[in-house]
C-alpha cells in the first residue's frame, strides 16, 4: 500500500510534463580519484558548482575523494560497486587506459564499458629546456656534445615517459633523473642548473615559459592553443612502429580529465550528462573562473572517447610488448 | 619597505579582511583539534570561497586558516595525546607526558606561548628573508637535501634514548622507519614494493592512521588500564594554575624557543623536506639542551622544554614555507602547493612581482600568520582551565569519546577501511614499544624521511655520480651528522670521568 502510494507519488512530476528531469531533488556525486588539492579534485570542485544549472532538475553536486592506487581504486568503485542510477560521476587519472593495457595487477575494470560523459579538457605535453643553454631545436637536442639532464618525478608521469621515449626513439641526447616529489620541485632544480629541463603538462610549464626560465622545444599529440607550431614526437619517428608507440602514449592526453559513469546506466540519463557537460564548459562564468584559475577546458565528447580507447586498447599483442617495455603505469 | 609593511598592516585591519580572517580562524580552530581532518584538505576545500575576493581578503580567509591549524592541533596532542595534525605530532612525547602528570595547564601554556613566538620568528623569517631567499633556496640542492634528511635522523636517533644502548635502539627503529618508507611505487623503475597485493599500499603508508595508531592507541589503552582520569589521582587545584607557569617557561628557555622557531623556519623555507619534519628536529634539538643524563631521561617523561621546542617549530615554519612560494612560484609543502592555485585565482604571479609592485600583499600575509595566532592564542587562554580540566574526566567517560575521535581521524585520510586497520596495526606496534622502553620518534622521523631521502641519494649519484660528496655543503653536513652522533657518547664518557674524580 505504502509502496503504491510512493510510486504514485514518484508518478506526479513525470506526468507533470515530458520535460521533467530524473535528476530533480537528488545528488550526483563526483568520484574523484586523488586526494583533495590536485588538478583532478580542482576541475572536478569547479564542474560541481557549475553543472547544476545546466542539468534538468538543478540536483545538488558533491565531490568525493578516494585516493590511492594512482586512481585505480575509485575506478574499480565507480566500474563494479557504485549504482547505475546516473547519481555517480567518476574522474580518474587518465592513464589508467595503460594500466588496462599493460595488464597491470588490481585492474578491475574495462575502460571502454564504463559509461563515458567525455573529458573535461585535454593535457598537452611539452618538453622545455634552460632558456640560458644554446639548445632551441630537436636538431640541437639530437646533436648535443653531453647528455641534457631532464629532471622527472617517475615512471607513468609525462614528465619521465615523454622524454624516455624522445631519448630512446628519437635519440635526442637526454638524461632522465627521476624522484623528484612534484613538477614545482623539478622547476626549482632547474632554477637552480641541477636539471636542463623538463617535461609536462604546458599548464604547470607555462608560467616559467613566461618568465623564460625555459623554452619549449617540442610537444606530444594533444594540442593547446598557443602550441600549434611546435614539432610533434610522433612526426620525427623514424619507423612505425616508434610512432605507433609513442601515439600510444600520448593518446590519454586527448582526453585528459576523462569523466564516466558506471557500466549501465541508461542512455537517456548520460546524454542529459553530456549536454549539461557541453553546457558547462561553454558556460561563460565557468570560462572566466577557470581562466583565473588558470585552468584550459574544452569538452571532449563520449565518441570522441571511446574511440581513442578502442584505438589504444586494441593494439596488436607486439606493438603492446613493446609498449611495456618503456612504459608503465604510475602516478 | 617601511612603508610597505605598515601599509600591509592597514590592508589586514580593514574590516573585510579582518571578518574573513576570524572566519578563516574559527574554520582551522577547529580543523587543528579535529585528528585527521588536516589544513591540507581544508585549504582546497576553502579556495573555491575566494573569486570574488580582493588578495588580502583571500590571504586573510585562507591563511588565517591555515595558521591555526598547528597551535590548536597542538591542543589535542597534549591533553589527550591524540595528534590532532601530522605536524602536532611531536609535541605529544612530553606535552601528554605532563598532563599525566597533572600539568596540562603548564604545558598548554608552554605550548601556545611557544607557538606565537614561533609564528612571530616565522613570520618575521618571511619578511627579513626578502632579499636573501633567492641564493639561500638555490644553494640547497638534492645533495644537500639528501644529507639535511640524515642529520635530522641522526639527531633524532641518537638523542631520544639514553646511552649507547638507547642509541642503538634509537638507530634500529629510525632503521625501521627508513624501511617502511619504502612501501608503495618506487619513482625509479615504477615498481610496486612491499604492497602485499592491495591497492591500498600502493602509495605507501598514510602518515596520518600511522601516527594516530602510534601514538593515540597505546595512551588509550595506558587510560583503561589504570582506570583513572589522564591526570590520575591528583588534586583538582593543580590542573589550572600552570597556564601562567608554561608561559613563563618559554621566557624561561627563551633561546631554546627562538632557536627552535628559527629551525622551524628553515625547514619551511626548504622545499621538498616538508612541513612534518620540523618539529621532530625542533624535539631532537630540545632534547640535546639536556646537560646530565638525568636530565635526559626527563623527556619523554614530561619535561617542558618538549613542548616548547616542537610547539615553536611546528608555527613557525608556515612564514618560512611561504618564501618559496611568493617568491618562486615553488611551494614548499601540500598547504602551499594549494595557497599557489590561490594566487592564480587572485591574478598574482607569484615571483619577484610578489616583492616589488605587489609587496603590500606580501607584508598583508606576514599580518596575518601574526594576528591570526594572537586572536587563537588569546581564545585559547579564555578556555584554557575548562581544556585543562579535560584531564580529570574520568577514562570509562573520556575513552569512548577519544575512540570515535581517533577512527574517524584516521579514515578521513583516505576514505578507506584500511586506514583504520593500518591505525590499529600501527597501535599495537605504538604499544609494544612503549611497553619496551623503545623511542617512538625516530621511527616517525625515519618513515617520514625515507622517501625524501632515497630520492635525492638517487638523484644525487645520477646527476653528479660520486662528486656530490665534495660540495662544501654537503661536507658541512656530513662533519655535523658525525658530531651529533658522537656529542652524547662523549657527553657521557666526560660525565663518567668526572664522576670517577669526585
Amino acid at each position: 500500500m505504502r509502496s503504491l502510494l510512493f510510486a504514485a507519488l514518484a508518478a506526479i512530476p513525470l506526468a507533470a510534463g515530458a520535460q521533467s528531469s530524473p535528476y530533480a531533488g537528488k545528488t550526483i556525486t563526483i568520484v574523484v580519484g586523488y586526494k583533495a588539492g590536485g588538478g583532478y579534485d580542482a576541475i572536478a570542485r569547479l564542474l560541481a558548482r557549475h553543472l547544476p544549472k545546466h542539468i534538468p532538475g538543478k540536483p545538488t553536486i558533491i565531490v568525493q575523494n578516494m585516493p590511492g592506487a594512482n586512481s585505480m581504486i575509485a575506478a574499480n568503485h565507480v566500474f563494479s560497486v557504485a549504482k547505475s542510477d546516473g547519481l555517480t560521476l567518476g574522474t580518474f587519472n587518465r592513464n589508467l587506459p595503460i594500466a588496462q593495457l599493460t595488464k597491470v595487477e588490481g585492474v578491475k575494470f574495462d575502460m571502454r564499458k564504463f559509461v563515458w560523459v567525455g573529458s573535461a579538457a585535454s593535457e598537452a605535453t611539452i618538453l622545455a629546456i634552460r632558456s640560458d643553454l644554446p639548445y632551441k631545436t630537436v636538431e640541437d637536442l639530437k646533436k648535443a656534445d653531453k647528455p641534457i639532464v631532464i629532471g622527472a618525478t617517475g615512471p607513468g608521469a609525462n614528465t619521465y615517459d615523454f622524454p624516455l621515449l624522445l631519448k630512446d626513439l628519437l635519440g635526442l641526447n637526454l638524461k632522465i633523473v627521476s624522484g623528484y616529489s612534484s613538477s614545482a620541485d623539478i622547476m626549482l632544480a632547474i632554477e637552480r642548473k641541477e636539471a636542463d629541463g623538463r617535461a609536462g603538462s604546458l599548464t604547470s610549464i607555462m608560467p616559467f615559459i613566461d618568465r623564460k626560465l625555459v623554452r619549449p622545444i617540442m610537444r606530444a599529440r594533444a594540442v593547446e592553443p598557443g602550441i600549434e607550431k611546435l614539432p610533434v614526437d610522433e612526426d620525427l619517428a623514424p619507423n612505425p612502429r616508434a610512432k605507433a608507440i609513442m601515439a600510444l602514449r600520448s593518446a590519454p592526453e586527448i582526453i585528459g580529465r576523462p569523466y564516466v559513469m558506471p557500466p549501465g546506466t541508461p542512455e537517456a540519463t548520460a546524454n542529459i550528462m553530456r549536454k549539461a557537460f557541453a553546457e558547462t564548459i561553454a558556460d561563460k562564468d565557468l570560462i572566466a573562473e577557470a581562466k583565473k584559475a588558470k585552468m584550459d577546458l574544452n569538452y571532449v565528447g563520449a565518441d570522441e572517447a571511446q574511440k581513442v580507447l578502442k584505438e589504444m586498447l586494441e593494439q596488436p599483442k607486439d606493438v603492446v610488448d613493446e609498449f611495456s617495455k618503456y612504459i608503465k603505469f604510475g602516478e | 619597505m617601511l612603508a610597505a609593511l605598515f601599509e600591509g598592516l592597514a590592508l589586514v585591519l580593514q574590516w573585510k579582511p579582518l571578518l574573513f580572517m576570524l572566519i578563516g580562524i574559527v574554520v582551522g580552530f577547529w580543523v587543528g583539534l579535529l585528528p585527521g581532518l588536516g589544513g591540507a584538505t581544508t585549504l582546497a576545500l576553502m579556495l573555491p570561497f575566494i573569486y570574488g575576493m580582493q588578495p588580502v581578503e583571500a590571504f586573510a580567509f585562507l591563511l588565517g586558516m591555515h595558521a591555526v591549524v598547528a597551535t590548536t592541533g597542538d591542543i589535542t596532542s597534549i591533553l589527550f595525546g591524540v595528534p590532532g595534525e601530522a605536524t602536532t605530532a611531536a609535541i605529544i612525547l612530553d606535552g601528554h607526558a605532563m598532563a599525566k602528570k597533572g600539568e596540562a595547564g603548564r604545558a598548554l601554556g608552554a605550548a601556545l606561548a611557544s607557538s606565537l613566538i614561533g609564528a612571530m620568528i616565522g613570520a618575521f623569517a618571511l619578511a627579513a628573508a626578502v632579499p636573501v631567499v633567492r641564493p639561500l633556496v638555490l644553494t640547497f640542492g638534492s645533495p644537500e637535501l639528501f644529507m639535511l634528511a640524515i642529520v635530522g635522523l641522526a639527531f633524532i636517533a641518537s638523542l631520544s634514548a639514553q646511552g649507547a644502548r638507547g642509541m642503538v635502539r634509537g638507530f634500529i627503529v629510525g632503521g625501521l622507519g627508513l624501511l617502511l618508507a619504502m612501501v608503495g611505487q618506487d619513482p625509479q623503475a615504477g615498481i610496486a614494493r612491499f604492497t602485499l597485493g592491495t591497492l591500498y599500499l600502493w602509495q605507501g603508508l598514510d602518515l596520518v592512521p600511522v601516527l594516530v595508531g602510534l601514538f593515540a592507541i597505546p595512551e588509550i589503552i595506558d587510560l583503561a588500564v589504570r582506570g583513572t582520569a589522564i591526570a590520575g589521582e591528583l588534586p583538582q587545584g593543580r590542573l589550572t594554575k600552570g597556564a601562567l607557569e608554561g608561559v613563563k617557561d618559554a621566557f624561561r628557555h627563551i633561546g631554546l624557543t627562538i632557536r627552535c622557531s628559527l629551525i622551524g623556519t628553515f625547514i619551511g623555507v626548504m622545499p621538498g623536506l616538508g612541513g612534518s619534519v620540523a618539529q621532530w628536529m625542533a624535539y631532537g634539538h630540545a632534547s640535546q639542551s639536556a646537560r646530565t643524563p638525568e636530565e635526559r631521561r626527563g623527556f619523554g617523561a614530561g619535561d617542558v622544554r618538549g613542548v616548547l621546542g616542537p610547539g615553536a617549530a611546528c608555527n613557525s615554519k608556515e612564514g618560512g614555507a611561504l618564501i618559496p612560494t611568493v617568491a618562486f612560484g615553488v611551494p614548499g609543502s601540500t598547504a602551499m602547493a594549494i595557497l599557489l592555485g590561490g594566487f592564480f585565482i587572485l591574478g598574482l604571479v607569484p615571483g619577484p612581482d610578489m616583492l616589488t609592485t605587489h609587496l603590500t600583499v606580501t607584508f598583508s600575509m606576514v599580518w596575518t600568520i601574526v594576528l591570526a595566532n594572537v586572536v587563537t592564542v588569546a581564545a585559547c587562554f579564555m578556555f584554557l582551565d575548562r581544556l585543562a580540566r579535560l584531564t580529570a574526566v574520568p577514562g570509562h567517560r573520556l575513552i569512548p569519546v577519544i575512540l570515535v575521535l581517533v577512527f574517524i581521524g584516521s579514515y578521513t585520510a583516505n576514505n578507506q577501511y584500511a586506514d583504520v586497520l593500518m591505525t590499529l596495526v600501527f597501535g599495537a606496534l605504538g604499544y609494544l614499544m612503549v611497553s619496551a622502553g623503545w623511542p617512538r620518534a625516530p621511527f616517525v622521523l625515519g618513515l617520514v624521511l625515507g622517501k625524501i631521502a632515497e630520492n635525492y641519494l638517487y638523484i644525487s649519484v645520477a646527476r653528479y655520480e660520486a662528486s656530490w660528496l665534495a660540495r662544501p655543503v654537503v661536507l658541512v653536513l656530513i662533519a655535523l651528522a658525525v658530531a651529533v652522533i658522537a656529542y652524547p657518547l662523549i657527553q657521557q664518557r666526560r660525565h663518567a670521568r668526572k664522576a670517577q674524580h669526585a
